[in-house]
């Protein structure tokens, strides 16, 4: 009686409150809290969407600070305009040219036009330049021939007409080369001056022991060596590194003189039930000799003893075998089966930087600035994008089918270890784990495959150079997030995150505002006291999760096996084609999901009440009901 | 092989159309029957052959499983006794060949091989020739539809036939058209034998002078209302004049479509013969698509969009459209039906589809009997217009999620039924002979495919039903300004890929989205007391509900799997039972 009384009261209130909460939640919609309509709102204020900056228009105190005057440029601390041009053209591929006032700050590049009805504003993180170019000279005539390109590392180029009375471009040009790209300039980088805090610390998201500790490790057959500590066994490898338990500190040292750059396998994921593991190296040294190494060998052997359901190992190479071949050529190669015995070879034939970077610039091609609609689907398909896409996606998916299947070991290396390997493992790892579809696991695995193993994302993206056609660079860890986004086109239900996620993720790989993706290791990040100096990316998004949270999130414990087919695989033109309006989508579908989704949260929250009121009821009095099903959600 | 291939015109698939009631009597009285389909009532065994082989799709074919195949004069049946579950497929009509072995293609893009390297002598051929004669009947009365004998079920869907002067005065009512006047001039078929007995036609045309204008256009077409605008204006329809020399006709037709706006505006002429496809060309590039070239067929989906985008776009600026085509029976149902569905939210729900459909397909004169090829014919033309008008209607669901009460699955499943001959629908080319056909010495029984309870159970129609649907945020007047352009446009990976299991996302895509949605909004509806057990459904795969298990690694029928887990929400069971469906595809 009571507990009908109490409950009929708390439903009564959660009514008023779910009202209350609704009418909120339009309110923040139409203050562009939905990703889709704030891209779409922006793109009715401006023509250019969304930026790193604009993408989001929380209209923090923090980020107006020095907009005393009408014409500067909204600023973060620690960012400061360096130079302001006016009278400046901006000619925009889509809408035509616009006048207006440029400025150019240490952390970006800032464009208003106040000519138009509808005001237009274009904001570019200096760190997604990759080439600053003047246009025209001193006999340029005809109107904007005179002035400034800029073209970017996320499939767009700018340019800017001035004028060449009043002398603005000079200025401007140097401006955007000192700050663009400070490493050449001698300049610190944006991120150690950007001063902001936030509510949520995200260096502490991922720490190497606890990470390890979540998948049962240290245990019977593999335990955390010490041996790296000061990055001497190899100094692209994090401090912590887990290794099979029966291997002796010489067996290791040993079998890293016989891997490239001392890159031995070492533990990335192991499956709490069958045992079987995911472990990562870098190509073996076995040169035009054929030369062995007992101990690697042995140490490979104590990887297949670590896991007692299955007698045999599969060693991953995610090159094309002839790639393989003619590493031997080079001192590197690939493990004999003859010398490893258990051990079957699988290449995955998926292509060195050097392709990918060519692809991604086909592909840029074809997306920026217009589309010409007859070639659309012929121009995809030369640009081989896609298909180095599903390349990838089905080497992770065989490691998956291998570990998860037939509960056996895979060890996955490529040539160095850090490019292909980290996209094979880190997909493989979301596809097996489920903590890895979560925001906070995300982050985890981003930090831990790819930033402690030695990604090197100072040269694949180049922060802060101005050697714009440097062969180091690579879209190596964008084509990981395409894979990514193509899984959760797939199970839509099976992430946490959404598009907008990833996308930010993108974003700031580039801008340089945060710390998270500078320099090549672990070790290089320690010397430059990252985690003091600048504020991590993971700090920014986690203090702000509901932007990121995909409405229709429901937890799968099992794998996910994608099928890996062209059929499937499609053109991200979320990411790609973004910057053309007419690419955008039609309806913000996720208004109505994300209603939905505090729908869902109200929902538990008063069941969990509910329950918490049973239990307590229970405990008081020993007869109770039956309690009720909880919901699994 | 690919020759053959091209000669088929024919092959029918049957969707599922059994309830659990007869499933589960099968698999329990099974084991102590013969092996035999069950028969609908009227229809009968031509043939079996037994011990025949099936292979699994895009396989090898080294693996196959093993039972006996009947041909009926409905459908193509096989019955297997392998690993405990009764397997049948239900198909009819399609072409083969090979020794000891027939390979299928069906219209609906599924294909499959059978092998009767273990059938006793003469079983193969006996069936392949009953196959033959069955899935391309020469006359139009050997279609299943005249033999099937099953009471008919009244429908909820009520959706209007158009066949009465009731169902277009309400249409006209509420589009408050004026200037335009509903005629039955054509009764008995008389003036037009491809126009329905009631047309709409400018309120201006007096009697006599409509009997002479309709001889100089061709089949009598001569502009027809289609829709009207609040304001006014009007989107309608016409052929050709016969005789291109004499306009006479037309511009007299055309001034009484201009006197029908309130501003006297002249209409806008569209073409449709200028920058569309014909008939043929949609048939090629449909032939292209089945063999995954899908080029061709995007930029006709493309083409459709942007031409209907054009239409909507003028009459929202409130100017009259009149859609020329030459006999006017094809393109102008495409580019009418999509035009309206673009600007009016009437018709973006399942009654509201059916209501166009059977409006501007059906009994305006549509040849489904002829574009769908039911009767075996080789100087008609063949094409899939009606798969082209889905396909338009899907690429619009994709942009604008929410604003339809309609499902992917629907889409498809219409498209299934299209061939099934069962349902009058799209069995005949007009009116006329539809009627006839009712008139005839063995009367045809008429049975409306869009009485989907004929079909399915209650629980799997909600699965035509758009959870993201919210009818509170209809507004009448939003033009879905879709984006036409091949880039904007995607593939319907559920139609045309569900055959080929290979393909097939276990545990995501599309059907497991809608589940969430449709558990969240069912949890908000109940009321919150009811916390119930709620769980993830598993082995629902991208195809659900047309799912098709891998045989070859012993995947029981997905029922079986599904029922076992203890699913206490109705829900869930909703969700499930159509799984059964596909068994019998």
């Amino acid at each position: 009686m009571d507990l009908n009384n109490k409950y009929q009261n708390m439903s009564s209130d959660s009514d008023s409150k779910s009202s209350s909460l609704n009418s909120k939640v339009e309110h923040e919609e139409s203050e562009s809290n939905s990703p889709t309509k704030s891209r779409r709102s922006t793109s009715s204020t401006s023509n250019e969407i969304p930026t790193v900056g604009d993408i989001k228009l929380r209209n923090k105190p923090s980020e107006n600070v020095a907009s005393g005057r009408s014409d500067d440029p909204p600023l973060l601390l620690g960012e400061k305009v360096q130079g302001v041009a006016r009278d400046v053209t901006y000619l925009c591929p889509f809408s035509g040219p616009a006048r207006g006032w440029l400025s150019v700050t240490n952390y970006k590049l800032y464009f208003k036009s106040l000519e138009r009805d509808t005001q237009l504003v274009i904001e570019v993180p200096l760190g997604v330049v990759s080439r600053v170019e003047k246009v025209g000279g001193q006999s340029s005539r005809g109107e904007n021939s005179y002035g400034i390109e800029l073209f970017c590392k996320d499939m767009r180029n700018l340019r800017f007409g001035h004028k060449q009375e009043n002398h603005s471009r000079r200025n401007v040009f140097e401006k955007l080369q000192q700050y663009a790209f400070p490493l050449s300039h001698s300049i610190p980088m944006f991120a150690f001056e950007y001063t902001e805090t936030f509510p949520e610390n995200g260096w502490n998201v991922y720490e190497p022991m606890a990470e390890l500790k979540r998948m049962g490790v240290p245990n019977d057959t593999w335990h955390i060596t010490k041996l790296n500590d000061g990055h001497d066994l190899c100094e692209t490898y994090p401090a912590i590194l887990a290794v099979p338990a029966g291997a002796t500190d010489e067996i290791i040292r040993n079998a890293a003189a016989f891997r490239s750059r001392g890159r031995i396998p070492v533990l990335s994921w192991l499956h709490s039930e069958s045992q079987a593991t995911i472990t990562r190296a870098s190509q073996p040294l076995v040169g035009v000799g054929g030369k062995r190494c007992r101990d690697d060998e042995r140490y490979t052997q104590l990887i297949i003893d670590a896991n007692a359901q299955s007698h045999k190992l599969y060693i991953m190479d995610a090159r094309p075998s002839a790639n393989a071949i003619a590493n031997k050529a080079k001192g590197g190669g690939y493990e004999p089966e003859d010398a490893y015995q258990n051990a079957e070879l699988i290449f995955l034939d998926i292509h060195n930087i050097h392709v990918m970077r060519e692809s991604l610039r086909k592909l840029k091609e074809i997306c920026f600035p217009n589309i010409d609609e007859t070639k659309w689907l012929s121009g995809i398909e030369s640009t081989y994008w896609l298909k180095h896409i599903k390349c990838i996606l089905a080497g992770a998916c065989r490691i998956v089918d291998k570990v998860e299947n037939h509960k056996t070991s895979v060890l996955v290396h490529c040539s160095d270890g850090w490019d292909r390997t980290a996209q094979l493992t880190a997909l493989a790892m979301v596809l097996l784990d489920p903590y890895y579809r979560t925001i906070k696991g995300f982050e985890v695995l981003i930090e831990k495959e790819w930033l402690s193993f030695g990604h090197k994302f100072q040269h694949r993206i180049g922060h802060g150079d101005d050697h714009h056609s440097d062969a180091d660079r690579s879209p190596v860890f964008l084509q990981f997030v395409d894979c990514v986004w193509q899984v959760t086109c797939m199970f839509p239900n099976a992430f946490e995150f959404n598009e907008l996620f990833l996308i930010t993720i993108i974003d700031h790989l580039y801008s340089c505002r945060f710390g998270t993706f500078l320099f090549n290791s672990e070790k290089e990040r320690l010397q430059k006291e990252v985690k003091q100096k600048t504020v991590s990316l993971w700090s920014y998004i986690n203090s702000d999760q509901d932007l990121y949270k995909n409405p229709l999130y429901w937890p799968q414990q099992h794998a996910l096996e994608p099928v890996a087919s062209l059929r499937y695989i499609k053109m991200w033109k979320g990411l790609y084609c973004r910057w053309n309006p007419s690419m955008r989508p039609q309806e913000p579908i996720h208004q109505r999901t994300r209603e939905l989704l505090h729908m869902k949260m109200q929902l538990m929250k008063i069941s969990d009440d509910y329950r918490r009121e049973l239990r307590h009821k229970a405990s008081r009095n020993t007869s109770s009901n039956r309690l009720t099903s909880p919901i699994h959600i | 092989m690919m020759n053959e291939n091209r000669l088929t015109n024919s092959f029918k698939s049957y969707v599922g159309w059994d309830d659990d009631e007869q499933i589960s009597s099968c698999e329990t009285s099974f084991i102590e029957q013969e092996l035999s389909p069950k028969l609908h009532p009227g229809e009968m065994i031509i043939a079996e052959a037994q011990s025949v082989l099936l292979f699994t799709p895009v396989n090898e074919q080294k693996t196959g499983i093993s039972g006996v195949l009947f041909v009926t004069n409905f459908r193509l049946s096989f019955v297997t006794s392998n690993e405990k579950h009764l397997k049948e497929h239900h198909i009819k009509k399609n072409l083969l060949l090979g020794h000891q072995r027939i390979h299928i293609i069906c219209k609906n893009m599924r294909t499959l091989s059978y092998s009767f390297k273990f059938s006793p002598l003469g079983h193969g051929k006996t069936l392949a020739n009953a196959l033959l004669h069955h899935a391309f009947p020469k006359r139009h009365q050997l279609l299943f539809a005249y033999d099937y004998r099953e009471p008919n079920v009244q429908s909820r869907y009520s959706t209007p036939t158009f066949r009465c002067r009731d169902d277009w005065e309400k249409e006209l009512q509420r589009t408050k058209c004026f200037g335009w006047t509903l005629n039955s001039s054509n009764n008995k078929f008389c003036l037009s034998p491809s126009l329905p007995q009631f047309i709409v036609i400018g309120s201006a045309v007096i009697e006599n002078h409509l009997r002479i204008a309709m001889q100089h256009f061709r089949d009598g077409r001569l502009p027809t209302w289609c829709w009207s605008t609040v304001n006014g204006a009007t989107l309608s329809r016409k052929a050709d004049v016969v005789d291109p020399s004499n306009l006479t006709q037309e511009n007299a037709m055309l001034e009484i479509v201009r006197k029908s706006h309130p501003g006297l505006l002249r209409p806008f002429i569209m073409d449709l013969t200028k920058n569309l496809p014909s008939p043929k060309d949609v048939n090629q590039s449909f032939i292209k698509l089945q063999i995954s070239v899908p080029g061709k067929w995007l930029q006709y989906v493309s083409s459709c969009l942007s031409s209907a985008l054009i239409a909507a776009n003028k009459l929202n600026r409130n100017e009259s459209v009149v859609l020329q085509e030459r006999d006017g029976r094809d393109l102008c149902c495409v580019i009418s039906s999509l035009a309206q569905l673009m600007i009016d939210s009437h018709f973006r729900s399942i009654v509201g589809l059916q209501t166009l459909m059977q409006r501007n397909g059906v009994v305006m004169g549509h040849q489904f009997c002829t574009r769908l090829g039911h009767v075996n014919s080789t100087d008609s033309v063949k094409s899939p217009l009606l798969l082209l008008f889905l396909d338009c209607v899907w690429q619009l669901l994709q942009q604008f999620p929410a604003k339809f009460d309609i499902t992917e699955t629907y889409l498809t499943t219409l498209w299934d039924a299209s061939h099934v001959s069962i349902f009058d629908t799209f069995l005949f080319d007009c009116e006329r002979d539809r009627h006839c056909a009712t008139k005839d010495v063995s009367p045809l029984m008429l049975r409306s495919v869009w009485d989907w309870e004929e079909q399915f159970m209650d629980q799997d129609l909600i699965q035509f039903h758009n959870p993201l649907f919210n009818a509170s945020e209809v507004h009448q007047d939003d033009l879905l300004k879709v984006s036409t352009e091949i880039s904007c446009l995607s593939i319907w990976t559920q139609c045309y890929y569900r055959f080929l299991p290979t393909l097939e996302i276990s545990n995501g895509g599309k059907p497991l989205e809608d589940f969430a949605v449709r558990t969240l909004i069912s949890m908000n509806d109940n009321d919150s007391k009811d916390t119930r057990e709620v769980c993830t459904p598993s082995n629902i795969g991208s195809f659900f509900p047309f799912t098709h298990w891998r045989s070859s690694n012993s995947v029981p029928p997905s029922t079986l799997t599904i029922s076992s887990l203890s699913l206490n929400t109705s829900d869930l069971q909703m969700e499930t039972s159509l799984v059964e469906i596909p068994e019998h595809i």
